[in-house]
């Protein structure tokens, strides 16, 4: 038998499915009855070490909020992070299904899948899902963040963003997804061009900070993302991409950017 | 005619003779648990023989490299599938040696009109969950042998006895990953040099009757529960070995920070842990 390292492909052979088979159009139930959870900001920066990526935890249906822990910013493996917006059952699954496809590649092939090959299986799974987005159900658009060893440059991290088709593109400074980012694409673009300090020139604080008051103004618009919840000490997912690796950072530490620069006392 | 047992039997034991001739020459893989995880290593002559399984589980083999590329596949395939069907805790190295590759090995072997596996397996779980590291080696008829602190397979079984018995000798509490690697490679050189002196004490049988009894000595000598030669024999050996051949060593680490436990050793690291011991 040939191996290739596929995994969707070893799937196939152990009969084990795993996209949702859309509902038929002639059935009664219309999608627009039933209430499907989605809703989100995800935001993607390349700061001065490689890639900031914010999430906030809200998961909603329709105007319930039905959990607001949600973990939006997924590590794939261990220079990959996914920063998914759409609906979870999809999205959660194609997240397992890409980390599960680049380890199945490592173990199999011997070698690390290299990066287009990585995007390319994100824009596969992506692609595979165009029934479900298509009747406006399963839709996921997901940003992928990558921190590339071989670059040569001192900041290899890379963001790429994809359309609902699975074409993907590069990003060279910032991304962003989901229901609340059309509030904050501009105030990026705004604090990229005309701020104090590039994006990419940000140390980790700086770029928190940001990322920070940006899931601020993103729940302020939209109804479908949390911002800080200061009851349950619940705060956005950020995670870090650079040379050593990804990095979480700590409630502790979010909690302390978040008194110090975003809930100051003078915040109006 | 090989319906009636008798036939079946010696067909078997005909079966068990080439492969064992097979498999002498293989090369010796030691597993040792230490401080931060496990260890599998082996010297080869540049084919990587070091492999990671899944998240917790590597695997190591010595016999004829489709064999291997074959059993490795099976093994990695079956733990990908239950590790993505239902979760990675359930992906456990007794499932996978006693219910995939065990009953496989043992059907392959005991069906004397098709090839069997010619290989000798060692594999490596890093215990989750509070349970204990385990090693598992499989034989080429299936039959499996555990053990939790050290385990060695090589090309016969006078070398793996010998393996084995410098195992049980050395001081295996608390070993760091350079102490391990130390007596990993010892082991192993004892397994080798073993080997070694059985060639030659065939090569001189053929030659004389009269050379028998003192050949005979020799290779008794070699299984004596004894280390087959003193430290400096062995460093002597491994010295020759490492300048000719390829030093693999992989582990499976719990302070990684990734569920992924396994890391191949990158070869400036082995030569920082051995500098200055030879």
């Amino acid at each position: 038998m040939e191996h290739k390292g596929d995994f969707l492909n070893l799937l196939k052979t152990h009969n084990c499915q795993i996209h949702i088979d859309p509902p038929a159009t002639s059935t009664n139930s219309s999608p627009n009855q039933l209430e499907w959870t989605e809703g989100t900001t995800v935001i993607a920066v390349r700061y001065k070490h490689g890639v900031i990526i914010g999430g906030d935890r809200r998961a909603t249906a329709g105007t319930s909020v039905i959990y607001d822990r949600a973990e939006k910013v997924l590590q794939i493996d261990e220079y990959s992070v996914l920063a998914i917006s759409g609906a979870p059952a999809v999205a959660y699954e194609m997240g397992r299904v890409l980390e599960h496809s680049f380890q199945y590649f490592r173990r199999s092939q011997l070698q690390e899948l290299s990066i287009e090959g990585k995007l390319r299986m994100l824009s596969r799974l992506i692609r595979e899902n165009l029934p479900m987005t298509l009747q406006g159900i399963g839709g996921v658009i997901p940003i992928f963040a990558i921190y590339n060893l071989q670059s040569g440059d001192d900041n290899g991290g890379k963001i790429f963003f994809y359309d609902a088709l699975g074409a993907h593109f590069e990003s060279a400074d910032f991304a962003t997804s989901g229901s609340g980012s059309v509030w904050i694409r501009g105030v990026l673009y705004h604090v990229n061009r005309w701020g104090d300090i590039r994006l990419v020139d940000m140390d980790e604080q700086q770029a928190t900070i940001n990322i920070l008051r940006l899931l601020d103004a993103a729940s302020e618009y939209d109804a479908a993302t949390s911002g800080y919840n200061p009851k349950s000490q619940i705060f956005p997912t950020v995670k870090t991409i650079t040379q050593d690796g990804i990095q979480d950072l700590s409630v502790e530490r979010l909690n302390q950017i978040y008194s110090q620069f975003v809930e100051t006392d003078h915040v109006r | 005619m090989l319906d009636e047992p008798y036939r079946w039997i010696e067909a078997i034991n005909n079966r068990r003779d080439y492969i064992e001739d097979q498999l002498r020459i293989g090369s010796p893989v030691v597993g040792l648990a230490y401080g931060e995880g496990m260890l599998l290593l082996t010297i080869g002559r540049g084919q990587r023989k070091i492999f990671e399984v899944h998240d917790r589980l590597a695997l190591s083999a010595i016999g004829h490299t489709a064999d291997i590329e074959r059993l490795r596949m099976l093994a990695t395939d079956t733990a990908s599938v239950q590790g993505f069907q239902s979760s990675v805790d359930d992906v456990t190295l007794n499932r996978l040696s006693n219910f995939v590759l065990g009953p496989t090995i043992k059907q392959a072997f005991e069906a004397v009109f098709a090839s069997a596996y010619i290989i000798k397996m060692l594999a490596a779980e890093l215990g989750s969950h509070g349970q204990d590291n385990q090693f598992v080696a499989l034989n080429y008829d299936g039959t499996t042998r555990s053990s939790y602190r050290a385990e060695a397979i090589g090309g016969t079984e006078e070398a793996e006895t010998a393996m084995r018995n410098y195992l049980s000798d050395s001081d295996l509490t608390d070993l760091s990953f350079t102490a391990a690697l130390r007596i990993g490679l010892e082991t192993w050189a004892v397994g080798w040099d073993v080997r070694r002196n059985a060639e030659n004490t065939d090569h001189i049988e053929t030659k004389t009757s009269e050379q028998e009894e003192e050949d005979t000595h020799c290779s008794n000598k070699n299984n004596s529960d004894e280390p087959s030669a003193d430290k400096e024999h062995i460093h002597s050996v491994l010295k020759k070995e490492l300048m000719d051949g390829q030093l693999d060593v992989g582990v499976l680490q719990e302070s990684r920070r990734s569920n992924n436990k396994f890391r191949s050793i990158p070869t400036a690291e082995i030569d920082e842990a051995i500098v200055d011991w030879l």
